[in-house]
């Protein structure tokens, strides 16, 4: 990662920067949402993301201190997947996100909420995501 | 209805949030998947190279292709170790879920 960065670093100009989107090592959240309130029903289950996260952490915060990039801004924002029923969010995640899933009893608390008569529902994936503009640092080169 | 995702734009905001103005700068995005997030600042930008390692995601990437974005998005299957070109090329790099 660390060289991937340091790539990064010669390929732009001296005025370029860096944007660097990744999630945190934190788990996201299974959410019902009815008539606009969010109901928290459980977290989505990654075994190994968690690890790659860390890393990316890590490998950010290893060019920074080599003074490769200087970070001139942080910050975060919540991507949001919205699906009509568990089933379907389930699929979703099986089919796009390598090692996680949604637990049972996360599906069966979710089912239980999205059980209301009420029909402006909806079950919502909740990701929180870092976001970083980082500026290269030529003098280190 | 099928998925959303991120129908709000959230992430669209946050990069133009953070990068600024795209007009006319050329742009490296490692990581481009299918082309999700480039689809939302091509259309700004002077040139963008989209890099991915995985073949299938670039193939998708490169069959959903705007025709008004052909002339100026390059999606190569490649990962960032091997991905080459001259020295203060780009303007915007941009790390997507990629690290």
């Amino acid at each position: 990662m660390v060289h991937a960065l340091e790539k990064i670093q010669r390929l732009l100009k001296p005025d370029g920067i860096l944007i660097d989107i990744h999630p945190p090592p934190e788990p996201s959240s299974i959410e019902v949402r009815i008539r606009g309130e969010a109901i928290p029903a459980g977290w989505l289950h990654e075994s190994d993301d968690y690890a790659e996260y860390e890393d990316a952490d890590d490998a950010l915060a290893r060019v920074v201190g080599s003074r490769l990039f200087v970070v001139e801004r942080g910050g975060a924002f919540d991507l949001v997947t919205h699906a009509d029923t568990v089933a379907e969010l389930r699929a979703y995640v099986a089919e796009e996100w390598e090692e996680a899933r949604i637990d049972d009893i996360t599906a069966m608390r979710a089912e239980e909420l999205l059980s209301t008569p009420e029909r402006d529902k909806e079950v919502i994936l909740r990701e929180s995501v870092r976001i970083a503009r980082l500026r290269p640092r030529r003098s280190a080169s | 209805m099928p998925i959303r995702l991120d129908p709000e734009d959230t992430e669209t905001a946050a990069l133009f949030d953070f990068a600024g103005d795209f007009t006319g700068k050329r742009v490296l995005e490692i990581g481009c998947g299918d082309g999700r997030l480039t689809w939302r600042y091509a259309g700004r930008a002077a040139h963008v190279i989209a890099i991915d390692p995985d073949p299938d995601e670039i193939a998708a990437a490169s069959e959903d292709l705007p025709a008004s974005l052909g002339d100026r998005i390059e999606f190569r299957a490649i990962g960032i170790a091997d991905f080459d070109a001259p020295e203060a090329e780009f303007d915007i790099a941009i790390l997507s879920w990629a690290l």
